[in-house]
């Protein structure tokens, strides 16, 4: 019966495959497996959901410039940059914009024109309508007009008092008005710009004539493909763009969406590195106490004769095997739940996710390793250290305490994980620095209650009296289970009020009423009639602010060059510093607007002359200091401003924002249009065509469906939050289990003793219950004053939210700790109370 | 040095056991403690030793330090010729993997392993090819052939320390140490056990040394080695005769 097929040599290898089975069958690999396989499945369910949930959101986004990346110049672009693009396997459509007159029926009107190559629009849909009347409905298509047809807007079409089917004339060519252009992916907010809008086939532009040499016109190329291309194409475009060259995504735009994109982002990627802390916490205990069940069958085998050398590669190989497995379960159910979770988010936001990337998988992979590795070694170390005098003297070793060194690891491993994971050193060291501070705080005040506890006297034999006893005696074990409970609590607890916060938070900014229409192009005469006509309907308006169209040209004399692009990290590494890139809409006013906050500097004085007010973040931007002269273009006139004050401006407002406000002096003289936003209730709509009849040049801006598309994308970006929120709080659920795992052993003795003791299975189970009652009560209140402390901190300082103290989590976080606690820890513990003393007393033994 | 220890000491059979003026002394916060002192006996191959003394008397410590289980303070001990006290760690599981076989009070088994692969280990541990053959014959021998697939928790008292006992003679070592072999076991399994360890002792002319504090298994060894206080005091003969 000789095993022919294997060596002596070899003979370790099957001993430890053998242990892995049996251990496995067992269920002894039951907690470090899951707590492994959880960290994977954690991490590749957030990493891939967030992946394409994020790359969902960007595409949803991107349709607000109708593609991934848009190119913009004065000048026409070079068809290399297309050509290349091709290379990358990139999708790319041209647009022009030019503004010119257009006749019809004897009337003429100034238009916005944008001319599109047939590719337009790479993301979005383009909404038109057949003809004026009210029978006619809106309708998406994916492409702009064919070659010979122009697609006009409302007002256009009442402007040249034309319908359906007339022709236009467009500098030397005639068109047929062949649809009414109601939104375009890539102008539905741009308010000041939407007015007169036109659509043409670009393939009509030269025979137009329209462009002559000098003629003002913007050039476009859009690009849309894998994001991951984008970034390679970009990495060769950027050393060609010229200065009048600017490359821009959507988060470059400051809109509502960006801010809620970016925040959405750094929900879930805090809500990752929280999960990615738990699953490592559950590792870490249950790695150390898998080494230590294994102090016995070490302990035996060195005494049975097993060297140092055989007994190490037995148990490096079972862990590995331990391991291997951990991370295939972990592979398969995460990628299981992504899928169930991605096909639930897709059905939700009615779209399909884009695929995720490989790296999901690949961090997935190295975070399951890692932790296998890093949280065991020390405990493994220790484990070949076990003296084979143990299977004699069965204490030895028991005193092998957790080590500072393994501590460092375990918090370097934590640490690496979270960088890794999240790609941030600042948000990771934040997020790192903090728990550390609060795990040793807890410890430290943990060991004090316990100790303080020691004066309380119970009289003996009840079930609290027990419970308490059992706490101050395992102390130190306690403190360190009451730290974990703690800590994932405190996760948890975060992570949910968070949640509220931030959808709540965007709700607001959403009200009922909030503004679903602008009104632009209004004159200075226009004034009194349009606001007693509106008032008359009973439609309420922001106010009409005066604007006149502008470029900064230059701080301090410095000349600014060509915008920079934030979507794709690009730092300002030009000697020039960088401008806004495009003209602004400059407004004067006396009165600082209501969604505005004077942050540095003073607003404006009665009578004061040549100062401006700038938008805080374009100050930054720009590195302006109160006192800075800056230098502004409007037509061919130039005048010098004085920034006297920077101010905070809610972008996230429907309300007409600006980023530089001059006094009345410089910009009373110039010819300026009026602005203001409106709520219109839906059943008013088609009674305000009254008004754009008596004032043709007055162009409304419906808002509505982009209103819309934000609260879609709001609920979309809620069920993702939701999600993740599920996942981590099943990785504390892990920890509690691991932590109740690990004190198993002793309490099971414990029940023995105090069976054999004559004890009543009530008073034990009581007991038992109370103990965990009171970690759990201890535990939830600790968590709640810390997590309430750090929401204070998150939301004021990384998603921009009105911090406040939640007084609910003070009584909730207490009432959840000591219910979740003391279920589990009593769940847990009930299996070994329905043994009989005998069978306790074997399974010890 | 007792009288009786001298008598055994200059007996002319070669003794498999040598010991010299053998001390083990622990650190503890209050300095050094004496746990054994200046011991010295020989036993001899095939010999049956009990080793008794009172809880604390330094029997266990004994039975540790000839077992290399543990390093001496000072003094010699030869285990079948080899100079013990010189060896490392790794050479000390080394002869005890060549030459020694356990018995423990609380059986010691893996729990993730069945019967038959808790046998099995000690030979694995030392490269035999044939450790599932001898397991198998061995298991056959203290009569749980029918059980060789069992867990150690599905096994009664008796059973699992006959699985020790067949583990303790995987490899045929050349001396068996026992602690307390039958102390977890009700009488008639502990009758049982000690009967199977005579037994085997006698068969295959293993040398036994058990420690014990049960009076009538120590009497059924050749001699008894009494310790107390960390000194041997007395050495006298068991009710069974050696056969030499």
């Amino acid at each position: 019966m000789q095993d022919k097929n294997i060596t002596p040599q070899a003979l370790w290898v099957k001993l430890a495959f053998r242990l892995f089975f049996r251990e496995l069958k067992r269920g002894e690999l039951t907690i470090i497996t899951a707590a492994i396989a959880l960290a994977v499945l954690t991490v590749l369910t957030l990493s891939s959901v967030t992946d394409r949930i994020g790359q969902s959101i960007e595409q949803k986004s991107n349709t607000f410039i109708a593609a991934d990346r848009k190119l913009g110049s004065a000048h026409p672009l070079p068809d290399e940059y297309k050509t290349k693009s091709k290379e990358y396997l990139l999708k790319t459509a041209d647009q022009i914009f030019f503004d010119t007159m257009l006749f019809a029926n004897d009337n003429l009107q100034l238009s916005s024109v944008k001319a599109v190559s047939k590719e337009y629009p790479l993301r979005g849909e383009l909404i038109i309508k057949d003809d004026l009347t009210e029978q006619a409905n809106d309708y998406a298509v994916k492409t702009g007009p064919t070659p010979g047809n122009i697609w006009l807007s409302e007002s256009v079409l009442y402007a040249l008092d034309i319908k359906i089917g007339d022709k236009v004339e467009l500098g030397a060519m005639n068109l047929i008005a062949q649809k009414v252009l109601v939104e375009e992916p890539d102008a539905p907010f741009n308010i000041f710009s939407a007015s007169r809008r036109v659509l043409i086939n670009i393939e009509d532009v030269p025979a137009t004539q329209v462009i002559q040499p000098g003629s003002r016109v913007y050039y476009a190329m859009l690009f849309a493909g894998d994001e991951d291309n984008i970034v390679s194409y970009y990495k060769w475009l950027k050393p060609k763009l010229s200065e009048n060259q600017s490359w821009w995504g959507v988060k470059d735009k400051q809109s509502w969406l960006s801010g809620s994109v970016n925040r959405a982002e750094k929900f879930l990627l805090l809500a990752g590195l929280l999960g990615i802390m738990l699953a490592a916490v559950a590792i870490a205990v249950s790695a150390k106490r898998y080494c230590e069940n294994q102090y016995d069958p070490v302990a035996m085998m060195k005494t049975l004769g097993g060297s140092r050398s055989n007994v190490r590669k037995i148990f490096v190989l079972h862990l590995s095997l331990v391991t291997i497995f951990a991370i295939a379960i972990g592979l398969l159910f995460g990628f299981a739940l992504q899928l169930i979770a991605v096909d639930y988010l897709s059905q939700s936001m009615d779209q399909a996710l884009p695929e995720a990337s490989i790296r999901p998988w690949f961090i997935a992979i190295a975070t399951g390793a890692t932790c296998a590795l890093m949280f065991s070694l020390k405990p493994l170390l220790d484990l070949f250290d076990i003296p084979p005098l143990r299977v004699l003297r069965r204490s030895l070793g028991d005193s092998i305490a957790v080590s500072k060194l393994h501590l460092l690891l375990s918090a370097l491993t934590i640490f690496s994980l979270m960088l890794l994971f999240s790609g941030q050193w600042m948000i990771s060291s934040i997020l790192f620095l903090s728990s550390a501070a609060l795990v040793g705080i807890l410890y430290g005040i943990s060991r004090l209650l316990f100790k303080a506890g020691r004066g309380i006297g119970l009289s003996p034999g009840s079930s609290w009296s027990l419970a308490i006893a059992s706490l101050q005696k395992r102390a130190s074990a306690n403190s360190v289970q009451l730290v974990s409970f703690a800590l994932a609590i405190k996760l948890l607890l975060f992570l949910l009020v968070l949640k509220n916060d931030i959808i709540n938070d965007w709700q607001s900014q959403l009200p009922v009423d909030a503004p679903n229409a602008f009104l632009v192009n209004v004159t200075h005469e226009q004034l009194d009639p349009i606001e007693n006509m509106l008032s008359a309907k009973g439609i309420s308006t922001t106010g009409f602010y005066p604007t006149v169209r502008g470029r900064l040209n230059a701080v301090n004399d410095e000349l600014l060059a060509r915008d920079y692009s934030e979507q794709d990290n690009e730092k300002k590494d030009e000697e020039a510093k960088s401008g806004i890139g495009r003209e602004l809409n400059l407004t004067w006013l006396t009165e600082v607007p209501s969604q505005n906050e004077i942050t540095q500097g003073k607003w404006f004085d009665t009578g004061v002359t040549g100062e401006a007010s700038v938008e805080e973040g374009l100050a930054e931007r720009l590195e302006l200091k109160i006192g800075d002269s800056i230098e502004i273009l409007i037509g061919s006139e130039r005048f010098n401003a004085k920034v006297t004050s920077f101010r905070k401006v809610n972008w996230s407002s429907l309300k007409p924002n600006f980023f530089i406000i001059l006094s009345p002096d410089l910009l009373s003289s110039f010819p300026a249009t009026y602005i203001s936003a409106l709520h219109v209730p839906k059943e008013s709509k088609k009674s305000l065509n009254v008004l754009l009849k008596t004032y043709p040049t007055i162009t409304m801006i419906d808002v509505d469906s982009f209103i819309k598309q934000i609260r879609s994308t709001i609920s979309q970006v809620s069920i993702a939050i939701g999600f993740v929120l599920v996942i981590v709080m099943f990785c504390g659920g892990l920890v509690l289990i691991s932590q109740v795992q690990a004190s198993l052993q002793e309490r099971m003795q414990e029940v023995v003793i105090l069976r054999t003791l004559g004890a009543k299975g009530r008073l034990i189970k009581l007991a038992t219950l109370y103990e965990f009652f009171l970690l759990g009560l201890i535990a939830g209140l600790v968590a709640a004053i810390f997590s309430d402390i750090a929401l204070l901190l998150v939301q004021q300082h990384m998603f921009e939210l009105a911090g406040k103290l939640h007084p609910m989590i003070w009584l909730v976080g207490p009432l959840i700790g000591a219910g979740f606690v003391s279920s589990l820890g009593y769940f847990m513990i009930a299996k070994t109370l329905k043994k009989n003393t005998s069978d306790l007393l074997r399974v010890l033994s | 040095m007792t009288e009786l220890s001298q008598i055994n000491i200059n007996q002319t059979v070669k003794p498999i056991i040598q010991v010299r003026n053998l001390s083990k002394k622990v650190n503890t916060l209050a300095g050094e403690l004496p746990i054994l002192s200046d011991i010295s006996f020989n036993v001899k191959s095939g010999e049956s030793v009990a080793i008794v003394g009172a809880s604390g008397s330094g029997k266990s410590t004994l039975l540790g330090l000839l077992a290399g289980l543990d390093a001496t303070s000072e003094g010699e001990i030869h285990l079948d010729g080899e100079p013990l006290h010189q060896l490392d760690e790794e050479q000390r599981a080394a002869l005890r993997a060549k030459s020694i076989g356990f018995v423990f009070q609380s059986f010691m088994l893996v729990q993730s392993l069945t019967a038959l692969e808790n046998v099995m280990l000690p030979a694995e541990l030392a490269g035999h090819t044939d450790a599932k053959q001898q397991a198998m014959s061995l298991l056959t021998k203290v009569g749980l052939e029918h059980r060789l697939d069992h867990f150690p928790s599905q096994l009664s008292g008796g059973e699992q320390q006959r699985v020790a006992i067949a583990r303790a003679f995987v490899g045929s070592p050349k001396i068996l140490f026992a602690d307390e072999p039958s102390a977890n076991l009700d009488t008639k399994n502990g009758h049982l056990i000690e009967s199977l360890l005579f037994e085997l002792n006698q068969e295959k002319g293993t040398t036994l040394l058990l420690v014990t504090h049960d009076e009538h298994l120590a009497q059924r060894c050749n001699r008894i080695l009494h310790i107390d206080g960390g000194e041997l005091i007395k050495d006298s003969s068991g009710t069974r005769a050696y056969a030499g």
